[in-house]
C-alpha cells in the first residue's frame, strides 16, 4: 500500500507502448540490465543493446541481479611493486547502471547487500557502484512458482529496495518514485509519465492484495524456525541428518540474492597485482579453517547451522532490520542435495527431516 | 575517513628481530609520515598486513600506542606467506591495513592488578597491553606476568622478559614445558606458575592468551580462585580476511570476532553462540 | 557480461553452465535451468571453475630449453624445432610416445591420436589415467563386448534399486550424488559397498561393509543372493553364457541376510549400479567390474532401456579419450586395434596405414621412449608411481610438454608450447553418460597461448597427416567419420544451444557372465589392510589448485602434513594409543614407512586409507597395486 507520502513524492503511469521510449532514453544515460532471453533457451539479466530485448513476462532469472553490484571475481585494488616503491590505489567502478524489471524480492535483496557495506567501516568499492546503480523493479501480480516472499515480507509487491516501483495495470504501467535517485529516471521525459489517478493507485493495491492470496498454505513460515535457531534449541542430531542432505556445492550462497561471503586475494605477478573480492561459501570445510589447523565448524552440520543461524535467527534480524532471506525461491532450485530454505525451516518447525 | 577498506597502506620494515627459530618480531613504519602520525590504535587490535604477491594475514600489534612511530608484530612462520614475510629484509615494503579489532579496554582495568598470562605465541597480543601498562604505571597496580613455552629457546621476548624481571612492581615468572641443560628457572606447564605468586581475584584483571588447552586449564583455576567472568580476559582467533565485520569468516554467531573482539572477557565468551 | 554456455571441464558428470566475462576477463560461473544434465545446479568445483584459468600460473609464450633454462621463443622457432628433433629421433629409429589427457577436449586428443598413428607412426599413445580406468572398462567389455555402454543420471532418480561401489560419491561425483539422494527421497532403496561410512553409506537403505581387497567378495555374495532370487520379470532376451559356472563358482559363497534383501530389492523394475575405478591391483578391479555387470545382467536390469551400468569415471573426458583412441592398442571408437574395419575406416582416412600391433602404455612409455609429446596432463600428479615418474621423465631425450598451465610438467620440458584452457578454446567433452557436450571460449587465450587443436593440426601437417581443418566443428566432422557413434552429435553441436548430444553405443551381441575373484586370504599376521582412497588427485590438478577457493578446500589439510597422513578409525587409534597427529610405523612384507595418523570415525576398523597423493609417502611400505596388507604400530 502506498502512503499518502510516497503518492505525493512521485506517482505517474506509463502507457505500454511508451516503455520502449523510456528505454531508449535511459539507455542513453547508462547501460540497462534486464532479464532477456540469453543462450540456451535460460532467461538471464544482461545488458540491453535495444528496448526490445527486455522482457516483461518472465520468470525470475536464476542467477540474481546481484552479480551487477558485487560481481563473482570483484577487482578492488591495483597493486604496483615496480622499482620506486609499492604504488596503490582503489578500484571504482563508476558505470552508470539501471537494473530493469528486476522483481521486488531481488530488489530488497540488494538493499539489503547495499546495507551491509554501508556498514561502518563503509566499503567505497561496493557504494561507488551501489550509488550508480538505480533500481527499477516490476511488481509480481502472479507469484512465481518456487518463491516464498510474503514469509519474508520481501514481495510479491515491492517492500523496500526499489528506486522505482513497477506496477502492471493492464494496459499501463504505474511508475512510482520513491527516492531522488528514482525521480531522476524519471526526469525528462516529458510527455512520457502521467500523474497516476487515484483509481489507478487503488487498482495497484487490489493487484497487490490478489498477488499475495495465490500464496498457497506450503510456503515457509519462519516464526517458530527463527526462536527456535535464535535460542539454539534445534537438536545438532536433527543438523546432522540435513547435512548428510547437502552436498556442500555452496550453490545456495553463490545464488541467493543476500548471500556475501566473500575472501581476498591478490591475482597477478611479475609486480602487479589486482586484489579482488570474491564470493565465497560458509558451507565449505575451509572457510573457518585457521592456520594452526584448527576448524571450529569441522562439521558439516555447524556449517549449516551457521549459514541458517545468519539467514533466519532474531539476533541478525535485530541487527540488519530483516532476515537474510527474500523469499525468491532459488535456493530450492540450485540445491545439489535437498537442503534448500523451505525444506530446512519446515524440518525446525516439525523437529523432524523429510527429504520429500 | 578512508572508506577504501581493501587499500592498504604502505610501510618499510625497519627492523627485524629473531625470536624463535620460527618466530621474527618486525619493527613496521609507514612510508608516508603523515601516515604514521594518523595511525592510532589500542592495545590489542591488529592489522591486516600484506605481504604482496602472496595476500594479507592478520596480527596483532605487539607494541604499545604509547610509543608512536613505528610498530611492531610477532610473526611465526605457518604457512607461504608468513615463510615469504620471513624472507623480507629491512627495507622491504609490506601493506597494512587496519588497526582492526576492539582492543584492550584499558579505562576500566585502571586502579587495578593486571595478572598477564601467556603460553607461547600467546604473549606478543599481551606485550602491547604489557608495555601500555608500564608506560602509563601509575594508573595500574601490581604487575604480574606469568609466562611459559614449550622449551626455553621457544620463549619470545627473551631480553623484555629479563627486563621486566627487574622492574620494580613487576612480578614476572617464567616455566618451560621441556627445559635445556642450561635451563635454571621452572618446569612445567604455565599453570605451575599459580603457586609462584599471590593472586588477589577481587582487585585483579586477568588477560589470558595462548593454546587453547593452555587457556582451558588457566581459566579454570581463575574461576577456582574466585575470579569472576568479567575480570578474565583473553582474545579469540579465528580466519580473518577483511577485518572489518563483512566477509563472515571470523563469526560466532552474530558476533564478528576481528569487529566484537579478538578481545573477549569470559562473560562475553560464555554468551557467544557456535 | 558475457554469458557462455559451455561444458565444466572437471569430473565426467558433464554439468553445463554459462562461464562469465567482462570486458574479455572471466568473472564467474552461472548456472542454467536448461542443461540436460545440470538443470540449473554445479557443484562446488563447477562454481569455481573460471578460477584455475583466471588465476592459475598460465603458460603464455613457447619455450626452448637452453644450457637449462627455459626461454621464450616464437612459434615458428619451437614447432620447428620440435619437428626437427623429432624427425632426428625417427630417422635414428628411436621410439617416440605421446601423451593425450582427459582434460583436453576430443578434438586435441583426437589430433594427438592423428599426429601418433598417422604422422609419427608410432603405437606408443596413452593417457596417464588410463591405467587407472582400464581394468573398470576392461571388466565390462569382458561380458559384454564393449565397454562404452552406460546409463544416464536420469535413470539414476528414476530407479527402485541403487548399488553403488563407493569412493566417497558425494565428492567424487557431486551431481551424481545428487541424483541418488533423488532417488532416495522418492522411495528408492540404496545399497553401499565401501570401507566407510560416507554420506552416501550414511543415507543408504543397506550398507555393506568391506575392506579394500575384498569387493569381490561382496559381489560374489549378492550375485550369489540374486541367483538363489531366481529371474526377474523381463529378463533379457541376450543369450548369456557362463550361468552355470557361475552358479558352482558361487555354491560355497556366504550369502548375509543383507545381501538377501539387497537381491530382493533387486528384483524391482528398474535398478541402476554404479561403480568407479577403485585402486588395487588391475586383475582383481578387472574381474570385480565384470561381476557387478555380470549382477546388472543376471538381474535383468542391463539390457532395460533405463536401467543399467554407470561407470563412474573419473574426470571430464575420460570417456572422449577413450573413444578417440587414445591407447596404445586401440583405434579410434576404443576399438580393438587389430578389428579390420577399425583399421580400415581410420585408414581411409588418414590415407595410411596404421602400424602393426601394441604399443607402449603411459607408464611403459615413460621408461622407454626417447621422444615424447605431452598434452595437458601432468605424469607425477596422475599416474600412481607418483614422484618416481620424475627420473623417467628426466631421462628422456626430447619432452614436448603443450598445456595451458605450469605443471611440474614443464620442469623436465625441452620445448613447452602454451595452448589454451577449457574456457578458452573450442571443443567437445564426452560425459561419463555417452553426451557428448559442446565447450566454448569465453575469453581469449592469454599471451601467445593457441587453441590446442590448431597446434596438434600444425603438428600433423608437419609430419605430413594434415587436414583443412579451419574449425573446431571440422576436426568433430572427422572424429564422427572415424567414431560412427559420434555422428549424430555432429549436428547438435553447430546448432547452438548447449550442443549436448547424447550418443549411442553398438548393440550388444551376447553376455559372458563372470565371478569376481575372493579376496585374498587372510593376511596371515597382517591386522590391517593400506590402501589409496580414490584413484585421482583433484588437489593436483590445475583447474583446483590454481584456483584459491579450492585450493584452499584441497590442499590445506595436506600442508599441515607435508609428510603426507593415513586416516584411523578412532577406536583403533585408542586401542594402538595413538592420538590425532601422532606417528605410528606401518609394516608390511615390501618394506615399511613412518606416517601420521588422522582418525576417523568412519572408517571400518582395521582399514587404514591414504589420500591418492600421498602415494609416494607410502611408497615403502604399499605394494604394487595399493592394497597392502600392513601391521601398525606407534612410532
Amino acid at each position: 500500500m502506498l502512503s499518502e507520502l510516497e503518492m505525493e513524492r512521485a506517482v505517474f503511469t506509463l502507457r505500454k507502448r511508451d516503455v520502449t521510449e523510456w528505454l531508449a532514453r535511459l539507455l542513453g544515460q547508462g547501460e540497462v540490465i534486464a532479464p532477456t532471453s540469453g543462450p540456451c533457451g535460460e532467461v538471464i539479466f544482461s545488458k540491453i543493446d535495444s528496448p526490445e530485448q527486455v522482457l516483461w513476462d518472465f520468470e525470475n532469472p536464476l542467477s540474481p541481479p546481484k552479480q551487477f553490484v558485487l560481481p563473482q571475481t570483484d577487482p578492488i585494488v591495483r597493486i604496483e611493486c615496480k622499482g620506486k616503491g609499492t604504488q596503490v590505489a582503489p578500484i571504482h567502478d563508476n558505470r552508470r547502471r539501471f537494473l530493469f524489471n528486476v522483481r521486488p524480492c531481488d530488489a530488497k535483496a540488494i538493499a539489503f547487500l547495499t546495507r551491509m557495506h554501508e556498514t561502518e567501516p563503509a566499503d567505497a568499492s561496493y557504494l561507488s557502484r551501489a550509488a550508480e546503480t538505480t533500481v527499477i523493479s516490476l511488481d509480481c501480480n502472479a507469484p512465481c512458482t518456487l518463491g516464498f516472499c510474503v514469509c519474508s515480507d520481501s514481495g510479491p509487491f515491492a517492500s523496500g529496495g526499489s528506486d522505482i516501483e513497477l506496477t502492471d495495470l493492464g494496459e499501463k504501467y504505474l511508475v512510482a518514485a520513491s527516492c531522488a535517485k528514482g525521480e531522476a529516471a524519471l526526469s525528462g521525459m516529458d510527455g512520457l509519465f502521467l500523474p497516476a489517478t487515484d483509481e489507478e493507485v487503488a487498482q495497484r493495491d487490489d493487484l497487490e492484495s490478489e498477488a499475495k492470496r495465490h500464496f498457497g498454505d506450503e510456503t515457509c513460515h519462519f516464526g517458530s524456525a527463527m526462536r527456535r535457531i535464535s535460542t539454539g534449541r534445534v537438536d545438532d542430531a536433527l543438523w546432522e541428518q540435513m547435512s548428510d542432505w547437502c552436498l556442500a556445492c555452496g550453490g545456495c550462497n553463490f545464488i541467493c540474492p543476500t548471500c556475501y561471503c566473500f575472501s581476498v586475494g591478490d591475482r597477478g605477478g611479475d609486480g602487479t597485482w589486482t586484489r579482488c573480492r570474491t564470493w565465497d561459501s560458509c558451507q565449505y570445510a575451509a572457510f573457518t579453517l585457521e592456520a594452526t589447523g584448527h576448524n571450529p565448524r569441522a562439521q558439516r552440520r555447524d556449517r549449516m547451522k551457521r549459514r541458517f543461524f545468519h539467514k533466519v535467527s532474531a539476533q541478525y534480524f535485530v541487527r540488519d532490520g530483516m532476515a537474510g532471506c527474500v523469499g525468491c525461491g532459488r535456493c530450492i532450485s540450485v540445491c545439489l542435495g535437498a537442503t534448500d530454505m523451505p525444506a530446512v525451516v519446515a524440518a525446525i518447525r516439525k523437529r523432524a527431516w523429510h527429504e520429500h | 575517513m578512508n572508506t577504501d577498506v581493501f587499500v592498504p597502506q604502505i610501510a618499510r620494515i625497519d627492523a627485524v628481530r629473531d625470536e624463535t627459530p620460527d618466530t621474527k618480531t618486525f619493527t613496521l613504519r609507514f612510508r608516508e609520515p603523515r601516515e604514521e602520525e594518523a595511525f592510532r590504535f589500542l592495545p590489542g587490535q591488529f592489522v591486516e598486513v600484506s605481504v604482496f604477491g602472496y595476500g594479507e594475514a592478520p596480527f596483532c600489534i605487539a607494541s604499545s600506542p604509547t610509543r608512536p612511530g613505528a610498530i611492531e608484530t610477532t610473526v611465526r612462520r605457518t604457512g607461504r606467506l608468513t615463510d615469504a614475510m620471513h624472507q623480507l629484509g629491512i627495507g622491504a615494503e609490506v601493506g597494512i591495513r587496519g588497526p582492526f579489532g576492539n582492543g584492550f579496554d584499558v579505562e576500566s582495568a585502571r586502579g587495578k592488578d593486571l595478572l598477564f598470562v601467556a603460553g607461547g605465541i600467546g604473549l606478543p597480543p599481551l606485550r602491547s597491553l604489557i608495555w601500555y601498562a608500564l608506560d602509563r604505571r601509575e594508573r595500574f597496580q601490581d604487575m604480574t606476568i606469568l609466562y611459559g613455552a614449550r622449551t626455553p629457546q621457544d620463549l619470545v621476548y627473551k631480553d623484555e622478559l629479563k627486563e621486566w624481571e627487574t622492574t620494580a612492581g613487576v612480578e614476572l615468572h617464567v616455566t618451560v614445558d621441556t627445559s635445556s641443560s642450561d635451563w635454571t628457572g621452572k618446569v612445567g606447564a604455565v599453570p605451575v606458575l599459580f603457586g609462584e605468586t599471590t593472586l588477589r581475584p577481587e582487585s585483579t584483571i586477568a588477560y589470558v592468551c595462548g593454546p587453547p588447552i593452555m587457556i582451558k586449564f588457566v581459566v579454570q583455576d581463575l574461576f577456582g580462585r574466585g575470579f569472576q567472568d568479567e575480570s578474565v580476559i583473553s582474545t579469540l582467533e579465528r580466519m580473518m580476511q577483511c577485518g572489518i565485520g563483512k566477509c563472515n569468516h571470523c563469526t560466532i554467531g552474530h558476533r564478528y570476532v576481528c569487529r566484537d573482539g579478538p578481545v573477549f572477557n569470559f562473560k562475553q565468551i560464555r554468551e557467544l553462540i557456535e | 557480461m558475457l554469458n557462455i554456455p559451455t561444458t565444466c571441464p572437471c569430473c565426467a558428470c558433464g554439468c553445463g553452465f554459462f562461464l562469465l566475462a567482462r570486458d574479455g576477463e572471466l568473472v564467474g560461473v552461472a548456472p542454467s535451468r536448461t542443461h540436460p544434465v545440470a538443470a540449473g545446479k554445479i557443484c562446488s568445483r563447477g562454481w569455481s571453475a573460471h578460477e584455475g584459468p583466471l588465476w592459475g600460473q598460465r603458460l603464455v609464450r613457447p619455450l626452448l630449453r637452453r644450457d637449462g633454462k627455459l626461454e621464450a621463443v616464437s612459434w615458428d622457432a619451437a614447432l620447428d624445432h620440435i619437428a626437427g628433433r623429432l624427425q632426428d629421433l625417427i630417422q635414428a629409429g628411436k621410439p617416440i610416445g605421446v601423451l593425450g589427457s582427459p582434460r583436453a577436449t576430443n578434438e586435441e586428443n583426437y589430433l594427438a591420436v592423428r599426429l601418433a598413428r598417422a604422422g609419427l607412426g608410432t603405437n606408443h599413445l596413452d593417457f596417464c589415467y588410463h591405467s587407472l580406468c582400464r581394468p573398470l572398462l576392461a571388466g565390462i567389455e569382458d561380458v559384454t563386448g564393449d565397454s562404452s555402454h552406460s546409463i544416464g543420471l536420469a535413470d539414476i532418480e528414476s530407479s527402485n534399486t541403487i548399488v553403488l561401489v563407493e569412493g566417497d560419491l558425494a565428492k567424487t561425483h557431486a551431481r551424481a550424488a545428487s541424483s541418488v539422494l533423488k532417488a532416495l527421497a522418492s522411495g528408492a532403496r540404496l545399497i553401499v559397498i565401501g570401507c566407510a561410512r560416507t554420506q552416501m553409506a550414511r543415507v543408504a537403505s543397506c550398507f555393506l561393509p568391506t575392506v579394500p581387497g575384498r569387493e569381490g567378495d561382496t559381489i560374489n555374495g549378492l550375485l550369489a543372493a540374486a541367483i538363489r532370487t531366481g529371474p526377474t520379470e523381463g529378463r533379457g532376451a541376450m543369450p548369456s553364457a557362463g550361468l552355470e559356472p557361475l552358479q558352482c563358482k558361487l555354491a560355497e559363497v556366504n550369502i548375509t541376510e543383507e545381501m538377501r534383501v539387497a537381491a530382493e530389492w533387486l528384483t524391482a523394475d528398474r535398478a541402476v549400479f554404479l561403480m568407479g575405478p577403485g585402486g588395487g591391483d588391475a586383475g582383481r578391479l578387472r574381474q570385480d567390474a565384470a561381476a557387478m555387470t555380470s549382477l546388472a545382467v543376471i538381474t535383468g536390469h542391463l539390457e532395460k532401456p533405463d536401467s543399467g551400468l554407470l561407470p563412474l569415471l573419473a574426470r571430464s573426458n575420460v570417456r572422449g579419450a577413450c573413444d578417440v583412441g587414445l591407447a596404445p592398442d586401440r583405434l579410434p571408437g576404443y576399438s580393438h586395434i587389430d578389428d579390420p574395419e577399425a583399421r580400415r575406416r581410420v585408414e581411409r582416412i588418414w590415407r595410411k596405414a596404421v602400424p602393426i600391433g601394441s604399443g607402449l602404455d603411459a607408464e611403459a612409455m615413460l621408461e622407454s621412449v626417447s621422444g615424447l609429446i605431452l598434452l595437458a596432463d601432468d605424469p607425477e600428479a596422475v599416474l600412481p608411481a607418483g614422484r618416481r615418474v620424475r627420473a623417467a621423465m628426466e631421462r628422456l631425450d626430447f619432452l614436448v610438454v603443450l598445456d595451458a598451465f605450469a605443471t611440474a610438467a614443464v620442469e623436465t620440458a625441452h620445448t613447452v608450447l602454451p595452448i589454451a584452457s577449457y574456457a578458452e578454446t573450442e571443443g567437445t567433452f564426452t560425459n561419463f553418460e555417452n553426451r557428448v557436450q559442446k565447450v566454448r571460449p569465453a575469453t581469449a587465450p592469454p599471451g601467445e597461448a593457441r587453441d590446442g587443436w590448431r597446434v596438434l593440426a600444425d603438428l600433423c601437417t608437419r609430419f605430413g597427416t594434415g587436414s583443412a581443418w579451419s574449425s573446431a566443428n571440422d576436426v568433430f566432422h572427422e572424429i564422427a567419420e572415424a567414431v560412427p557413434r559420434y555422428e549424430p552429435a555432429e549436428r547438435g553441436l553447430s546448432a547452438g544451444g548447449w550442443g549436448s548430444s547424447l550418443i549411442g553405443a553398438p548393440a550388444w551381441t551376447r553376455f559372458a557372465l563372470q565371478g569376481a575373484a575372493a579376496g585374498p586370504a587372510e593376511a596371515d599376521g597382517h591386522a590391517y589392510v593400506l590402501a589409496l582412497d580414490g584413484t585421482f588427485d583433484w588437489g593436483s590438478d590445475p583447474l583446483v589448485a590454481s584456483s584459491p577457493t579450492l585450493r584452499r578446500e584441497y590442499q590445506s589439510e595436506r600442508k599441515l602434513f607435508p609428510g603426507g597422513f593415513v586416516e584411523m578409525n578412532s577406536e583403533d587409534a585408542d586401542a594402538l594409543g595413538v592420538r590425532e597427529g601422532w606417528r605410528v610405523k606401518l609394516n608390511s612384507t615390501h618394506g615399511e614407512a613412518v606416517v601420521p595418523i588422522r582418525q576417523r570415525k568412519d572408517l571400518l576398523r582395521g582399514v587404514l586409507l591414504a589420500p591418492y597423493a600421498f602415494r609416494d609417502c607410502l611408497s615403502g611400505v604399499l605394494c604394487e597395486h595399493g592394497v597392502t596388507a600392513v601391521n601398525v604400530e606407534r612410532a
